[in-house]
């Protein structure tokens, strides 16, 4: 899990260009939007099913799930060790 | 030109050096562009994640604001008296390339994220947004450094009668390895005179 979370950073960062950023900035339980967090928005959300997608081959089917999916690094994580195929 | 106006504070950022009103606030040792406004915004002890998502023109904007305004009093009240007026020759040019990257190679994916920044002003209202300035904002894509234009633009915005301070300056982000800018606040009160021989002078720190 531990090596998923700093893969998933790094791989965040590239994604929504963070540059400056490294993975030692991100809390793993940090929220990923609002304030106290990356500061993420309603477009990074795009960039994230994205990410899940095509480098762990896992689809965010429900909607209503994404709220907590993407709540912190280590909810994606966790996710992703559920449902990945790749 | 309205002789009244003064230049009192002052920001460069250029050749790996952050300077307010004359001081140093930052000698980076070799780092420019994008590495440079990441060491001043962790210098500055700031925390607004955001930056990290801006490309590098807002960066500039955004580390060259935050230095000119630390001492600013009442500085996060809402204000509507406030214009910004920047001014650049590359414009969101370089962010422009990252984001046709996005959309030339085999796997093709238009980021959102990049998009966002292809456009020069967004520089101006992420500073507003920022700093919840209500005002007037506006950029302006120029040849090169051009000090009387810009005191003749930065002069215009106090015409509505609304605007009492202008944040102003050049910013220019060719790449990310280059930044090369000199913002300054424009007033009526103490200071230096608003002239092209003043910013040409205070360009010429770095």
């Amino acid at each position: 899990m531990e090596n998923l979370i700093n893969d998933l950073k790094l791989a965040i960062i590239d994604t929504l260009n963070l540059d400056g950023m490294t993975p030692e900035d991100i809390d793993d339980n940090a929220p990923l939007f609002g304030e106290g967090g990356l500061g993420l928005d309603s477009i990074d959300v795009l960039e994230l099913i994205v990410l899940m997608e095509k480098k762990y081959g896992v689809k965010v089917i429900n909607p209503i799930e994404g709220k907590h999916i993407f709540g912190s690094i280590a909810t994606m994580a966790e996710y992703i060790t559920q449902h990945r195929a790749k | 030109m309205d002789e009244k106006l003064t230049v009192r504070h002052w920001c460069r950022i250029a050749s790996g050096l952050v300077i307010k009103d004359g001081e140093v606030v930052l000698h980076s040792g070799g780092e420019n562009g994008v590495a440079l406004l990441a060491a001043a915004y962790r210098h500055l002890g700031l925390n607004y994640p955001k930056f990290f998502k801006m490309d590098a023109l807002s960066k500039a904007g955004f580390v060259a604001g935050e230095v000119l305004l630390s001492d600013e009093k009442d500085r996060f009240e809402p204000r509507e008296d406030r214009a910004v007026v920047l001014f650049s020759s590359s414009g969101c040019e370089a962010d422009d390339i990252h984001y046709r990257e996005t959309i030339t190679d085999g796997n093709y994916y238009p980021s959102p994220s990049l998009f966002v920044y292809t456009l020069p002003n967004v520089v101006t209202g992420e500073l507003a947004i920022r700093n919840l300035y209500r005002g007037e904002t506006s950029a302006y894509v120029l040849e090169k450094f051009d000090a009387k234009e810009i005191v003749r633009l930065v002069s215009e915005a106090f015409v509505d009668e609304k605007t009492k301070s202008v944040l102003a300056g050049w910013i220019d982000c060719p790449d990310d390895g280059s930044v090369d800018a000199m913002v300054f606040l424009a007033e009526e009160g103490e200071g230096e005179p608003l002239k092209p021989e003043l910013l040409y002078k205070l360009f010429e720190n770095k």
